[in-house]
Protein backbone atom coordinates (compact mmCIF):
# COMPACT_ATOMS: atom_id res chain seq x y z
CA UNK A 1 0.00 0.00 0.00
CA UNK A 2 1.61 3.53 -0.98
CA UNK A 3 2.06 6.37 1.72
CA UNK A 4 -1.23 8.13 0.08
CA UNK A 5 -3.09 5.22 0.59
CA UNK A 6 -2.47 4.80 4.36
CA UNK A 7 -2.76 8.86 4.88
CA UNK A 8 -5.89 8.73 3.07
CA UNK A 9 -7.21 5.38 5.30
CA UNK A 10 -6.09 7.22 8.56
CA UNK A 11 -8.51 10.47 7.60
CA UNK A 12 -11.21 8.40 7.09
CA UNK A 13 -11.35 6.64 10.17
CA UNK A 14 -10.46 9.98 12.33
CA UNK A 15 -13.59 11.26 9.61
CA UNK A 16 -15.80 8.26 11.10
CA UNK A 17 -14.28 8.89 14.39
CA UNK A 18 -15.22 12.62 14.61
CA UNK A 19 -18.43 11.68 12.98
CA UNK A 20 -18.99 9.35 16.07
CA UNK A 21 -18.30 11.36 18.99
CA UNK A 22 -20.40 14.59 16.80
CA UNK A 23 -23.75 12.09 17.02
CA UNK A 24 -22.85 11.33 20.91
CA UNK A 25 -22.47 14.80 21.50
CA UNK A 26 -25.76 15.62 20.15
CA UNK A 27 -27.39 12.86 21.84
CA UNK A 28 -26.40 14.38 24.85
CA UNK A 29 -27.34 17.65 24.20
CA UNK A 30 -30.67 16.23 23.84
CA UNK A 31 -31.14 14.71 27.07
CA UNK A 32 -33.57 16.22 29.53
CA UNK A 33 -32.30 17.04 33.05
CA UNK A 34 -31.60 14.22 34.88
CA UNK A 35 -31.78 13.61 38.66
CA UNK A 36 -28.08 11.88 40.01
CA UNK A 37 -28.59 12.00 43.41
CA UNK A 38 -31.07 8.69 42.90
CA UNK A 39 -30.93 5.48 41.61
CA UNK A 40 -34.13 6.17 40.01
CA UNK A 41 -32.11 8.99 38.28
CA UNK A 42 -29.42 7.10 37.04
CA UNK A 43 -31.65 4.24 35.61
CA UNK A 44 -33.64 6.69 33.74
CA UNK A 45 -30.44 8.26 31.95
CA UNK A 46 -29.25 4.96 30.65
CA UNK A 47 -32.50 4.54 29.05
CA UNK A 48 -31.87 7.41 27.38
CA UNK A 49 -28.65 6.72 26.39
CA UNK A 50 -29.13 3.49 24.97
CA UNK A 51 -32.77 4.75 23.77
CA UNK A 52 -31.30 7.40 21.45
CA UNK A 53 -31.14 7.02 17.85
CA UNK A 54 -28.50 8.87 17.41
CA UNK A 55 -25.90 7.07 19.85
CA UNK A 56 -26.82 3.90 17.52
CA UNK A 57 -25.24 6.13 14.78
CA UNK A 58 -22.59 6.95 16.99
CA UNK A 59 -21.70 3.53 17.69
CA UNK A 60 -21.68 2.53 13.90
CA UNK A 61 -19.05 5.62 13.00
CA UNK A 62 -17.44 4.64 15.77
CA UNK A 63 -16.88 1.03 14.55
CA UNK A 64 -16.58 2.22 10.62
CA UNK A 65 -13.57 4.62 12.20
CA UNK A 66 -12.38 1.78 13.76
CA UNK A 67 -12.58 -1.25 11.11
CA UNK A 68 -10.82 1.23 8.71
CA UNK A 69 -8.02 2.51 11.41
CA UNK A 70 -7.29 -1.39 12.17
CA UNK A 71 -6.48 -1.87 8.22
CA UNK A 72 -4.35 1.21 7.89
CA UNK A 73 -2.34 0.01 11.13
CA UNK A 74 -1.98 -3.12 9.86
CA UNK A 75 -0.03 -1.73 6.26
CA UNK A 76 1.77 1.13 8.68
CA UNK A 77 4.21 1.01 10.96
CA UNK A 78 2.50 2.20 14.40
CA UNK A 79 5.51 4.65 15.03
CA UNK A 80 3.71 6.54 11.40
CA UNK A 81 0.04 6.09 12.51
CA UNK A 82 0.25 7.17 16.06
CA UNK A 83 1.37 10.94 15.60
CA UNK A 84 -0.92 11.21 12.68
CA UNK A 85 -3.84 9.68 15.08
CA UNK A 86 -3.54 12.96 16.82
CA UNK A 87 -5.21 14.87 13.89
CA UNK A 88 -8.43 14.36 15.50
CA UNK A 89 -7.80 16.02 17.99
CA UNK A 90 -8.16 19.11 15.04
CA UNK A 91 -11.05 17.63 13.32
CA UNK A 92 -12.93 17.61 16.49
CA UNK A 93 -12.73 21.02 17.00
CA UNK A 94 -13.43 22.33 13.76
CA UNK A 95 -16.44 19.58 13.83
CA UNK A 96 -17.62 20.79 17.33
CA UNK A 97 -17.80 24.75 16.12
CA UNK A 98 -19.41 23.78 12.85
CA UNK A 99 -21.91 20.79 14.04
CA UNK A 100 -22.33 21.65 17.41
CA UNK A 101 -21.96 25.68 17.29
CA UNK A 102 -19.64 25.05 20.54
CA UNK A 103 -17.44 28.41 20.81
CA UNK A 104 -14.00 28.01 20.17
CA UNK A 105 -12.05 30.94 21.28
CA UNK A 106 -8.05 31.35 20.93
CA UNK A 107 -7.17 29.38 24.01
CA UNK A 108 -8.47 26.56 23.21
CA UNK A 109 -7.35 26.55 19.59
CA UNK A 110 -3.70 27.21 21.23
CA UNK A 111 -4.68 24.61 23.76
CA UNK A 112 -5.30 21.57 21.30
CA UNK A 113 -2.49 22.40 19.07
CA UNK A 114 0.11 21.95 21.50
CA UNK A 115 -1.81 18.63 22.94
CA UNK A 116 -1.90 17.85 18.75
CA UNK A 117 2.37 18.53 18.78
CA UNK A 118 2.28 16.83 21.98
CA UNK A 119 1.75 13.35 21.32
CA UNK A 120 3.62 13.57 17.76
CA UNK A 121 6.79 14.53 19.72
CA UNK A 122 5.70 11.11 21.99
CA UNK A 123 5.14 9.45 19.04
CA UNK A 124 8.87 10.20 16.95
CA UNK A 125 10.43 9.52 19.94
CA UNK B 1 -28.91 23.06 31.30
CA UNK B 2 -25.33 22.36 29.29
CA UNK B 3 -22.28 24.27 31.59
CA UNK B 4 -19.35 24.84 28.97
CA UNK B 5 -16.83 25.05 31.58
CA UNK B 6 -15.62 22.17 33.93
CA UNK B 7 -15.66 21.48 37.40
CA UNK B 8 -12.92 19.32 39.58
CA UNK B 9 -15.74 16.60 39.76
CA UNK B 10 -15.43 16.76 36.01
CA UNK B 11 -12.01 16.87 35.32
CA UNK B 12 -11.27 13.97 37.71
CA UNK B 13 -14.30 11.72 35.54
CA UNK B 14 -12.77 12.83 32.38
CA UNK B 15 -9.11 11.51 33.86
CA UNK B 16 -10.80 8.55 35.02
CA UNK B 17 -12.37 7.84 32.14
CA UNK B 18 -9.34 8.07 30.34
CA UNK B 19 -6.82 6.03 32.75
CA UNK B 20 -9.86 3.07 32.40
CA UNK B 21 -9.27 3.13 28.55
CA UNK B 22 -5.68 2.24 29.55
CA UNK B 23 -6.55 -0.32 31.40
CA UNK B 24 -9.20 -2.14 29.17
CA UNK B 25 -6.44 -2.10 26.44
CA UNK B 26 -3.91 -3.52 28.66
CA UNK B 27 -6.63 -6.09 29.51
CA UNK B 28 -7.40 -6.92 26.16
CA UNK B 29 -3.76 -7.04 25.37
CA UNK B 30 -3.28 -9.56 28.07
CA UNK B 31 -5.62 -11.36 26.79
CA UNK B 32 -4.74 -11.47 23.58
CA UNK B 33 -1.25 -12.81 24.61
CA UNK B 34 -3.03 -15.38 26.81
CA UNK B 35 -4.58 -16.54 23.29
CA UNK B 36 -1.57 -16.42 21.70
CA UNK B 37 -1.75 -15.35 18.15
CA UNK B 38 0.77 -12.38 17.89
CA UNK B 39 -0.10 -11.36 14.30
CA UNK B 40 -3.41 -11.01 12.63
CA UNK B 41 -4.73 -10.77 9.63
CA UNK B 42 -8.09 -10.69 7.86
CA UNK B 43 -8.06 -14.33 6.74
CA UNK B 44 -7.61 -15.13 10.63
CA UNK B 45 -10.35 -13.36 12.54
CA UNK B 46 -12.47 -16.50 12.73
CA UNK B 47 -9.59 -17.82 14.53
CA UNK B 48 -8.78 -15.12 16.55
CA UNK B 49 -12.23 -14.84 18.32
CA UNK B 50 -12.65 -18.36 18.75
CA UNK B 51 -9.43 -18.34 20.66
CA UNK B 52 -10.39 -15.21 22.89
CA UNK B 53 -13.83 -15.31 23.32
CA UNK B 54 -13.24 -17.36 26.58
CA UNK B 55 -10.41 -15.37 27.82
CA UNK B 56 -11.46 -13.67 31.19
CA UNK B 57 -9.19 -11.37 30.39
CA UNK B 58 -11.10 -10.14 27.20
CA UNK B 59 -14.30 -9.81 28.66
CA UNK B 60 -12.66 -7.60 31.75
CA UNK B 61 -11.48 -5.77 28.96
CA UNK B 62 -14.72 -5.64 27.19
CA UNK B 63 -16.83 -4.73 30.26
CA UNK B 64 -14.87 -1.43 31.19
CA UNK B 65 -14.60 -0.50 27.29
CA UNK B 66 -19.06 -0.52 28.29
CA UNK B 67 -18.48 1.46 31.29
CA UNK B 68 -16.40 3.75 29.99
CA UNK B 69 -18.62 4.35 27.31
CA UNK B 70 -21.28 5.15 29.56
CA UNK B 71 -19.13 7.52 31.46
CA UNK B 72 -18.17 9.42 28.42
CA UNK B 73 -21.58 10.24 27.36
CA UNK B 74 -22.23 11.20 30.86
CA UNK B 75 -19.23 13.68 30.23
CA UNK B 76 -21.07 15.06 27.22
CA UNK B 77 -23.59 15.42 28.89
CA UNK B 78 -22.00 18.04 30.74
CA UNK B 79 -19.25 19.37 29.43
CA UNK B 80 -18.86 20.76 25.63
CA UNK B 81 -16.45 18.44 23.00
CA UNK B 82 -14.38 20.87 22.20
CA UNK B 83 -13.17 20.90 25.68
CA UNK B 84 -13.83 17.05 27.13
CA UNK B 85 -11.86 15.65 23.95
CA UNK B 86 -8.33 17.70 24.37
CA UNK B 87 -8.57 17.04 28.04
CA UNK B 88 -8.39 13.02 27.90
CA UNK B 89 -5.69 13.35 25.99
CA UNK B 90 -4.32 13.04 29.79
CA UNK B 91 -3.15 9.28 28.97
CA UNK B 92 -0.72 10.37 27.05
CA UNK B 93 0.79 11.81 29.95
CA UNK B 94 -0.45 9.65 32.81
CA UNK B 95 1.35 6.03 31.02
CA UNK B 96 5.15 7.84 30.26
CA UNK B 97 4.91 8.68 34.60
CA UNK B 98 3.82 5.46 35.51
CA UNK B 99 6.37 4.17 33.36
CA UNK B 100 8.66 6.42 34.87
CA UNK B 101 7.86 5.60 38.35
CA UNK B 102 6.95 1.82 38.16
CA UNK B 103 8.93 0.72 36.19
CA UNK B 104 12.19 3.14 36.11
CA UNK B 105 12.32 3.49 32.19
CA UNK B 106 14.18 5.89 30.50
CA UNK B 107 12.54 8.50 29.14
CA UNK B 108 13.89 10.85 26.11
CA UNK B 109 14.29 14.36 26.17
CA UNK B 110 12.19 14.45 23.07
CA UNK B 111 9.29 12.59 25.18
CA UNK B 112 9.55 14.77 28.12
CA UNK B 113 9.28 17.88 25.17
CA UNK B 114 6.04 15.96 24.22
CA UNK B 115 4.75 15.21 28.07
CA UNK B 116 5.52 18.96 29.02
CA UNK B 117 3.49 20.45 26.03
CA UNK B 118 0.29 18.38 26.08
CA UNK B 119 0.32 19.22 30.10
CA UNK B 120 0.23 22.74 29.19
CA UNK B 121 -2.51 22.22 26.10
CA UNK B 122 -4.31 20.73 28.26
CA UNK B 123 -4.22 23.50 30.82
CA UNK B 124 -4.74 26.27 27.73
CA UNK B 125 -8.11 24.29 27.13
CA UNK B 126 -8.95 24.74 30.75
CA UNK B 127 -8.58 27.80 31.41
CA UNK B 128 -10.33 29.43 28.56
CA UNK B 129 -13.71 29.27 30.18
CA UNK B 130 -13.30 31.13 32.96
CA UNK B 131 -10.90 33.52 30.89
CA UNK B 132 -13.83 33.86 28.34
CA UNK B 133 -16.09 34.73 31.40
CA UNK B 134 -13.98 37.46 33.21
CA UNK B 135 -14.03 39.16 29.37
CA UNK B 136 -10.58 39.37 29.33
CA UNK B 137 -9.79 37.66 25.89
CA UNK B 138 -12.39 37.67 22.99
Amino acid sequence: MTMWKIILLIILAEVWNTAGHIFFKKSANRFGTHDFGSFKGWLKFMGDVYSSPLIWLGFVSMVAGMAIWVLALANADLSFVFPMGSLQYIFIIFASYIFLGEKIDRMKFVGTLLVVLGIVLIGVS
Amino acid sequence: MKNSHITLKLLILIIANDIGDSIAQLFLKKGFLVGGMSSVGFADIGEFVSRNIGSPWVWLGLFIYMMNFFIWILILYRVDLSIAMPVSSTSYMIIPFLAIFFLHEHVSPIRWAGIILIAAGIYFVLKSPKVKKAGALR
